[in-house]
């Protein structure tokens, strides 16, 4: 990475970067392989959360009990990318670090609060908070000399429930919108929550409880789709084929109540099914 | 297969009506079929194609002598080079043969038409180096404006796409009308009127065109192997377009991966290899990528048509004024043959007393117009559509509408308005079917109860016809090229080999045919070897298409193997001194009185036959060889019905039931006809709810990749319930009959109409057949659009 800079492409996985080059859209001179080294595949416990190396694949993370029992919403949500297959190959780093606006797991990290670590043989390490890490469209905050080796997810908060909520057009398909969502009730109210939506931006966008109107309100349908409607009015979403920004904006605002109750039902035990039923 | 006994030939079903496993499914499965990309012969080059990124320009230059320099490079063709090499000749009817307008060249010269269109072409030592090549051809060009809707293109001041053709209307406007028209909407209490539409899609086979040509300098001849339906074709549009003897030109074909109608003849890009191929004397090979196959291999399905029809208030459907317009894409092709088809197959199984039926094809800057699964499928698109808008209008069910207007069999009227003869239709039965298998009256109690929590359930029907072939009709006698030719040998190994000219592309034919000619020879179907994709083996026959095969290729060899059953007899009665009607042939041995107690195995007669000892004077070859006319033939049709659900707030449908009750006469492969109607429902569903083939106002192409181009995947398409219908035979000898399409023609309206019928209650009068979320918010007015 340090000799090669811009000409050099990390390959972590190869399920985006393989049909660029296949389309001749990406042309590197190098394509530096991390699937060899073992130490990014780690997975397991950070400080009553989880630490998933760069290069752990999709498919583990989700069939993790660890991932399942400490970050829920990141095992909600992998099931929403692309097929088994894809996701057999694909790595949690590799998605993170091609930052596509439409891609699930920017808006897991952001939500959940996770710190990225990235290192350079020059320079070390140095650890980014997810918020900070997505600048645009395929745009992180690595430098051309590093690499993300790790994500440190905390674990769930008391009384907090966990859901994401997506439309595409086919199940495994990008995002058209997407919703992450966090949510604590106690004693009958909500005393926090986070959101995250993909597809809507070039980056993840994040909306908290006081933003939201949410703070120490009673969980209800009502509170929620307004919730819904107070975003999906600041949103400025993408146009293209398969929806116009009117149609996303829409979306936005029905999966944002959806999501948001969801979560608060799974906050208080009820562990009701997403309407839109579970992915492949 | 273990519960059923063998109970002899001559003609007693043992295979025919079974699921046999098919006998190509261990090769595909195992990955060994062979495919025209799996062929590699010895110094083979690889050929590319250098595109036009815009949709409408003139060429100004072309600068190739850096391509020819390149790495690897052998050959770089420009348009001009490549004119002088072959002629371009659409190979389909409709096309352009005779000289006349529009008169364009085989790669692109003065002008492109479309973004893909071939201007040059490199042929290099691997398909890398020659695509490396083609970013170094340097082409200038004029652009000019591009004609990307029919409505353009019929705008007199649109620039003309061909300026020989004096416009951009390639075909029409012809009117044709029958019955008393007049009469009809003189007698209507009312009159609906609609102006319906469908959106350009596309055939997406598994494997895209290709081509591996190889040119012998020293003989002459050119042997292609060929992703085709049909290797007659292939060669003789391929000599045509080179200038050479069809007796000089071979084509092969092995496995195809799936064509829906794109694979006829042979293709502009395919004809400039083996004109590559024959100026370099080497193999040229070429695999069309799948960019290339969605942006320019073909086209379909944009037409709209203004409807009015004159109806009762009881819902009686007395005559339709139908004006059609037809995109057809930049080069000619297949439109003007679909006009004829929609026009003829609109009436559908329905009592209309008259239509009148005018038509307009236009050219536009767009991929070219091909056949794609039921070409003609608007004709029922149109009709279904169209009778639940007369339901809504006149507050009656659809179903019921249905019902008032269906034919009855063997009462007038026995023909449509049109012509074809109504014989042996089966509509009626599957309504009633139909409506039984949904419980109707329940799924309204359903729908009124949902609908009052805020959720929109829908029931859709839709009927069809399948001229498949269609009953024979006494006042047209079939096309000489439509006949059915087909020969048939019993092998020195006692094995039979079954010759057509059809060419499966995934329709099962090796195992199909070998039921047909195993229940009336009276062997074991593995015993029968079905050769197909040798032009110099097959029979005349211009292949696999317009669901034929069932009733043409199925009762060719009927009749082969009965007259070869007779032959074998009369052989073995002579050598076993007997009768030949004391003898049959059972299990592969010929049994009865004077042969031997364990039975003749034909391996010993074949190999009897073979060594002369036969008496002087006996025809002691086994073979048969037949032509098939069609027979009486008859219909296939039926009538589909989805069950959804749309949900109101993301625009999603959910598919609950989907039901077929359908009528293909008598079952080869029942198994292989399901996989056939659920094939064609997947499509038709992929229609209705994700594949598009967009373009923007410059006529870049918008769906280039599978990204943009949805298929449907298997978590999209629903569990599919199939009902077969008990048929009426109208010959007394082949009751088979073709089901590749109607599942393909049906399933748009059906599931249309049901989404109309859920979104009823929001005031959505859906005229349409693409509706993606996004298109059903508009719709019901959520969002603008």
């Amino acid at each position: 990475m340090q000799k090669h800079q811009e000409d050099g492409r990390v390959l972590a996985g190869g399920q985006s970067l393989i049909p660029l080059l296949a389309l001749r859209l990406a042309r590197p001179a190098l394509l530096i392989d991390l699937a060899r080294i073992a130490e990014l595949a780690r997975l397991g416990e950070w400080e009553g959360g989880i630490s998933i190396g760069a290069m752990v694949r999709q498919r583990v993370a989700e069939r993790s009990p660890l991932v399942r029992q400490r970050a829920p919403l990141l095992a909600a949500a992998l099931k929403f990318i692309a097929h088994p297959a894809i996701r057999s190959r694909g790595t949690v780093g590799g998605s993170l670090a091609h930052a596509d606006p439409a891609a699930e797991l920017p808006a897991v990290v952001v939500t959940l609060e996770a710190e990225l670590v990235v290192a350079s043989s020059e320079r070390g390490e140095r650890t980014i908070p997810a918020a900070d890490f997505f600048s645009g469209h395929y745009t992180t905050a690595l430098l051309a000399d590093e690499i993300l080796t790790e994500i440190r997810i905390p674990g769930p908060g008391p009384s907090t429930g966990f859901s994401f909520h997506e439309v595409s057009r086919r199940s495994g398909d990008f995002a058209m919108v997407g919703v992450a969502a966090a949510v604590a009730v106690e004693e009958g109210s909500i005393s926090g929550a986070r959101l995250c939506l993909t597809g809507v931006a070039d980056r993840p966008v994040l909306a908290t409880a006081p933003e939201l109107g949410l703070l120490g309100v009673a969980p209800d349908r009502g509170v929620f789709e307004a919730a819904g409607e107070a975003i999906a009015a600041r949103l400025r979403p993408p146009t293209d084929l398969h929806g116009s920004a009117e149609y996303r904006r829409q979306l936005a605002l029905v999966l944002v109540a959806r999501a948001l109750r969801s979560a608060s039902q799974r906050a208080r035990g009820d562990n009701e099914d997403r309407r839109e039923g579970a992915p492949a | 297969m273990a519960e059923r006994s063998p109970v002899g030939g001559g003609g007693a079903a043992r295979f025919v009506g079974a699921s046999v496993q098919r006998g190509e499914d261990l090769r595909l499965l195992r990955g060994q079929g062979r495919y025209v990309d799996d062929v590699r012969l010895p110094g083979m080059l690889h050929a590319a194609f250098v595109r036009s990124p815009l949709a409408h320009a003139r060429v100004v230059g072309v600068v190739t002598e850096a391509a020819r320099r390149a790495r690897g490079v052998v050959a770089v063709f420009d348009g001009e080079e490549i004119a002088r090499l072959a002629r371009p000749r659409a190979s389909i009817p409709g096309g352009t043969d005779d000289g006349g307008p529009p008169v364009y060249t085989l790669l692109a010269t003065d002008k492109v038409r479309l973004v893909g269109d071939p201007v040059a072409l490199v042929v290099a030592e691997s398909r890398y180096l020659a695509e490396d090549a083609c970013e170094l051809v340097e082409v200038r060009y004029e652009a000019l404006p591009a004609v990307v809707s029919a409505e353009q293109a019929l705008d007199p001041k649109s620039p003309p796409i061909f300026e020989d053709l004096g416009g951009n209307v390639i075909y029409g406007p012809t009117t044709k009308a029958y019955g008393d028209l007049a009469g009809t909407f003189a007698r209507a209490d009312l009159v609906v009127q609609a102006k319906i539409s469908q959106h350009r899609q596309q055939n997406v086979p598994m494997e895209g065109r290709g081509i591996v040509a190889s040119f012998d300098p020293e003989t002459g001849e050119l042997l292609v192997h060929a992703a085709t339906q049909g290797v007659n074709t292939t060669r003789a549009a391929l000599a045509a377009q080179l200038g050479l003897a069809a007796e000089k030109v071979r084509v092969l074909a092995g496995d195809i991966g799936g064509s829906f109608g794109l694979k006829f003849g042979i293709s502009r890009e395919e004809v400039a290899c083996a004109a590559a191929s024959r100026a370099l004397g080497r193999p040229v090979r070429w695999i069309e990528d799948r960019g290339e196959n969605l942006t320019v291999s073909g086209q379909a399905r944009e037409e709209s048509f203004e409807v009015e029809a004159a109806v009762t208030r009881e819902g009686e459907i007395l005559g339709m004024r139908v004006q059609m317009v037809v995109d057809a894409g930049a080069y000619p092709g297949l439109a003007p043959m679909v006009v004829d088809s929609v026009r003829e197959m609109i009436p559908g199984p329905y009592r209309l007393q008259a239509l009148e039926f005018s038509a307009t094809v236009a050219v536009t800057n767009k991929a070219s117009y091909v056949a794609y699964r039921g070409p003609w499928a608007a004709e029922t698109f149109v009709r279904e559509r169209m009778v639940d808008l007369v339901a809504t209008e006149l507050g009656l069910d659809p179903l019921e509408v249905r019902l008032r207007n269906v034919a009855r069999r063997g009462e007038p009227p026995l023909r449509m308005v049109t012509g074809p003869p109504l014989a042996g239709i089966t509509a009626r039965e599957s309504l009633e079917r139909m409506a039984e298998l949904i419980d109707l009256p329940e799924f309204r109690r359903r729908q009124a109860a949902a609908r009052r929590e805020g959720r929109y359930l829908g029931v859709g029907f839709a009927t069809y016809l399948e001229p498949a072939p269609g009953p024979r009709s006494p006042d047209s006698p079939p096309d000489p090229g439509e006949l059915e030719h087909q020969r048939m040998r019993l092998e020195a190994d006692g094995t039979l080999s079954v010759f057509t000219a059809q060419m499966p592309h995934g329709q099962g034919h090796e195992t199909t045919l070998a039921q047909i000619a195993a229940d009336q020879f009276g062997v074991d179907w593995e015993q029968v070897r079905v050769v197909v994709g040798d032009s110099s083996l097959s029979p005349a026959g211009f292949g696999t298409g317009g669901s034929r095969f069932a009733t043409m290729a199925g009762g060719a060899t009927l009749h082969a193997a009965r007259e070869l059953r007779s032959k074998v007899l009369e052989v073995a009665a002579q050598l076993l001194d007997t009768g030949p009607e004391r003898l049959a042939i059972v299990g592969g041995l010929v049994v009865g009185e004077g042969a031997p107690a364990g039975g003749l195995q034909l391996a010993e007669l074949a190999a009897a036959a073979e060594r002369g000892l036969l008496p002087v004077g006996t025809d002691s070859r086994l073979e048969a060889e037949v032509t098939f006319d069609g027979g009486e033939s008859g219909w296939s049709g039926g009538t589909h019905c989805a069950l959804v659900e749309v949900d109101c707030d993301t625009g999603r449908v959910r598919v609950e039931r989907y039901l077929v009750v359908e009528d293909c006469g008598e079952m080869i492969n029942p198994a292989i006809v399901e996989g056939q109607v659920r094939g064609g429902v997947a499509q038709g569903l992929g229609a209705v709810l994700l594949e598009r083939s967009a373009y923007d106002p410059d006529g870049q192409y918008l769906s280039g990749s599978f990204m943009d181009y949805l298929l449907p995947t298997a978590t999209d398409v629903p569990h599919i319930e199939i009902e077969h219908l008990e048929t009426v035979r109208l010959d007394p000898d082949v009751n088979f009959r073709g089901v590749g399409e109607g599942g393909m023609i049906v399933a748009p309206p059906t599931l249309c109409n049901a989404i109309a019928d859920a979104l009823a209650p929001l005031g959505a009068r859906i005229t349409e057949q693409h509706l993606p979320p996004s298109r059903l918010l508009e719709l019901i007015g959520t969002i603008g659009g």
